[in-house]
């Protein structure tokens, strides 16, 4: 390790004899080197600055000089400094003037610009009035436009009742023609029978005489005595069954069934009192029949491929008649159950069908805003009527066969003719309508309407005659039926909370409240028997009514 | 275990060369002779790093329109600026002539002698390739490949700014030796004359489990310098940073305490 030390020693030697000798010189001469250059730049500044200070001082000697020389033409210079005060009080008074110029310029400019300012006021005001005049101008025009719309319209529709005008006025002419043939044809035979009518007077008045002559001959042979005959004939029609029956409003609610899945939208007594059917939102009628507080089920139909919104006996009971959601009614034969029809035509859910009284007849309300009747025969449409607001409910009318009532979403109640394309007559009502129903005698018209009342219109004059309503009598859905009892004497509704009212029209007020539903009642119906009553509500259950 | 001789590695560290720089007198443009310049050079740098100073000095007085790199030469050699300027001084066998002067050079650059040196990055990536290479030797480049480029700039400013914490901090990792693994070889370069260096595998232990020493190497690489049996006149001096060492130091000592900063044992050979 000896060699460690020696080459320590060596190199600080080295060191020594390199290094050490020269640092403090060089350091000494790095610091002369570096104040000599500042000396240096620090010269070089001065010499610039003695430049400049030599050339200012070389330039105020010129001046020095100049001024020097203009000392002695004093006398030049005094008139020189007159005349040029004099030009200088000269220019003040010039300056005086232009001043004074200036002054009334400004006025003029600021008086200008006063005009300016109210000009472009006016012309502000012009624009105004001309974007207003402008669109005024293009309301005009729009105007004009409809205006010549509406024009375009009504000539083309003149147009067209100008030909179906013509069109009729030739069908008339036909017809007066036609008619005119048939009166003479008519008059003809009239005549005809005239005369053969005064010949057979004549013949009989002729036998008269006879047979009295014969009599009076005989009468003059003996001697009769004749009692006098008590009364007249009797007319062979009288008002039909129902008030041989006894209406009683039952109180209890003997049976209660379960009779579909979900919703329960129809129900209805056979015309005989005997059976009865339900329709649900389960696609089936069920037919029941009622023995003493029991029901029994007598059959399904199945058929419908949605809810079924109505069902209807005809008067033999031998079809049964259900209009249903899937825009179709169904007509199946009573004993046999087999579904015989499919009315397709409807082109929304069709909300009731009645038997026309014409047999082989069916008319169908539906939600396309039309009536439809078809003729089961020829299983056909065979018209259309357009409504032009959903149907609710129809009836016909079964002493007249030949009127249907229908009531509509619209609050309108439409009288139709079967024979003529066009409504008869049209009422309207407080609220929608729900649902229809004649009085026995056919003479008042039921009306359920959707503002929770009941109206009775007297279809001789066409006016409400009562209108039934109550405390908590609200209605549960668009198609709620409202019925009479079979007399007449009561109208019978459910409400939205399950409970079912009774009015008695005479007293116009309600009769019996019934509870037993806990749902909203759909609708009901009124046994011919008068004594037992059926309603159905929203969740499954059919309620049979009656008192014994 | 490392370099821990701290003396010896802050003598190395601390060897400066006076130098007084002249501008060639044929180059001088301006009517007012240059001064000439005093600086002290570190051994361990590199004349790149060290001459911004006297490039600004003698700028001034050359011809503005005609001048190129500086270069420096000392008694009409070029002198080679990649090697560390110890190395340089050494070479030149300047001992005796202190300062050591050397003349700036603007104009007529000596294109098959020098490299282009047109700015310090030069220096520093010639220096890294160096450091790299020496590590592939010792470690087969394990230590430097581990390194991360912040250890890698560390070295480079510790010595560019003449920091000896700074340089030995990373440096020291390099050096580092366990005591049954030595390095795998030294890293070494003879400057013998003008002639191009000379540099060998030499391994720090023989294979007979002795430590190689200087002579050792001298013996393998340079024989012909040894002094003759029959005469006991050595006709060449062998110089390590200035110094004449004893030829029993074992390689792996030296290469740890008297490596240049390169992580190279540059040994001077000159005539005697």
């Amino acid at each position: 390790m000896e060699w460690r030390r020696v080459i320590l020693t060596r190199q600080h030697e080295r060191n020594k004899k390199q290094c050490d000798a020269f640092v403090g010189l060089i350091q000494a001469h790095n610091k002369l080197f570096e104040s000599a250059e500042g000396h240096h730049l620090a010269n070089a500044k001065l010499t610039v600055e003695l430049e400049q200070l030599k050339k200012e001082n070389l330039e105020l000697m010129v001046k020095l000089e100049a001024g020097g020389g203009s000392g002695q033409g004093d006398k030049n210079m005094a008139q020189k400094l007159l005349s040029l005060q004099e030009e200088l009080t000269d220019f003040h008074k010039r300056k005086g003037e232009n001043s004074q110029e200036i002054i009334d310029l400004n006025k003029a400019v600021q008086e200008k610009e006063k005009e300016l300012v109210a000009k472009e006021q006016k012309i502000l005001e012009l624009e105004t009035s001309i974007k207003q005049l402008n669109e005024a101008n293009e309301n005009m025009e729009q105007n004009l436009i409809e205006a010549t719309t509406a024009n375009q319209v009504l000539g083309d529709e003149q147009q067209a009742l100008q030909l179906a005008f013509t069109s009729l006025e030739c069908k008339f002419r036909k017809l007066q023609e036609e008619n005119n043939d048939l009166v003479s044809r008519w008059m003809a035979l009239k005549s005809r029978d005239a005369d053969k009518m005064n010949a057979e007077n004549d013949k009989v008045l002729e036998q008269k005489n006879l047979k009295m002559q014969k009599e009076l001959a005989e009468a003059a042979r003996e001697q009769v005595n004749i009692t006098a005959p008590t009364g007249d004939n009797m007319g062979a029609l009288g008002t039909p069954t129902a008030c041989s029956f006894v209406v009683t409003v039952p109180s209890r609610a003997i049976n209660t069934l379960e009779a579909h899945d979900g919703e329960v939208n129809a129900v209805r007594w056979s015309p005989s009192g005997k059976i009865f059917a339900t329709g649900g939102s389960d696609r089936k009628v069920k037919l029941w029949q009622a023995i003493g507080s029991k029901c029994e089920a007598k059959g399904v139909l199945t058929g419908s491929n949605a809810a079924v919104m109505s069902v209807e006996f005809n008067m033999e009971e031998t079809l049964l008649l259900a209009a249903s959601n899937d825009f179709a009614c169904r007509i199946w034969s009573l004993p046999a159950l087999r579904l015989q029809h499919t009315l397709t035509g409807h082109s929304a859910k069709v909300l009731a069908a009645k038997f026309l009284g014409e047999p082989n007849k069916v008319v169908s309300g539906s939600h396309d805003r039309t009536l439809k009747l078809w003729d089961l025969r020829s299983k056909n449409c065979i018209k259309t009527l357009f409504a032009g607001s959903m149907c609710n409910d129809l009836m016909t009318s079964d002493t007249y066969g030949s009127t249907i009532v229908s009531g509509h979403f619209n609050k309108k109640l439409m009288f139709w003719d079967p024979r003529v394309d066009t409504c008869r007559q049209e009422i309207l009502m407080e609220g929608q309508i729900t649902s229809l129903d004649f009085s026995p005698d056919g003479m008042v018209l039921l009306s359920c309407t959707r503002d929770d009342a009941i109206s009775l219109i007297d279809l001789r004059s066409n006016q409400v005659m009562k209108t039934l309503r109550a405390d908590g009598f609200h209605l549960g859905c668009d198609w709620s039926r409202a019925v009479f009892s079979p007399d007449g004497e009561y109208v019978m509704a459910g409400s939205g909370d399950g409970t079912i009212f009774i009015w008695n029209v005479m007293k116009t007020k309600v009769e019996k409240i019934l509870q037993q539903h806990k749902h909203p009642v759909t609708a009901c119906s009124w046994s011919i028997t008068g004594s037992s009553l059926l309603s159905c509500d929203k969740q499954r259950t059919v309620v049979l009514w009656a008192d014994f | 275990m490392m370099a821990d001789d701290k003396e010896n590695l802050r003598a190395v560290w601390d060897g400066k060369i006076p130098v007084c720089f002249t501008l060639a007198t044929d180059e001088v443009f301006t009517a007012e002779q240059p001064e000439p310049m005093f600086l002290m050079l570190p051994r361990v740098s590199y004349l790149p790093l060290v001459t911004d100073k006297v490039n600004r000095h003698f700028i001034r007085y050359v011809d503005p329109d005609d001048h190129g790199e500086m270069w420096l030469e000392d008694e009409g050699q070029p002198l080679k600026w990649h090697n560390p300027i110890g190395v340089l001084f050494d070479m030149a066998e300047a001992e005796s002539r202190l300062p050591w002067t050397l003349t700036v050079h603007f104009q007529r650059f000596p294109e098959d002698e020098l490299f282009h040196c047109s700015s310090k990055e030069v220096v520093e990536s010639y220096f890294m390739s160096m450091v790299k290479e020496a590590d592939c030797l010792k470690h087969n480049s394990r230590i430097i490949g581990n390194m991360q480029k912040r250890d890698h700039k560390q070295l480079w400013l510790g010595l560019q700014n003449d920091k000896f914490e700074q340089f030995w901090f990373v440096n020291r990792k390099l050096m580092v030796h366990s005591e049954g693994e030595m390095f795998r070889h030294i890293p070494f370069r003879i400057h013998w004359g003008d002639r191009h260096f000379i540099q060998k595998l030499i391994k720090p232990v023989s294979a007979d489990g002795n430590a190689v020493t200087l002579g050792d190497l001298l013996r393998e690489t340079v024989p012909e310098i040894l002094p003759k049996e029959d005469s006991d006149a050595s006709s060449h001096r062998v110089i390590i940073q200035g110094c004449v060492l004893p030829p029993e130091v074992p390689l792996q000592w030296l290469s740890e305490h008297l490596s240049h900063p390169d992580n190279f044992l540059h040994i001077c050979v000159l005539s005697a």
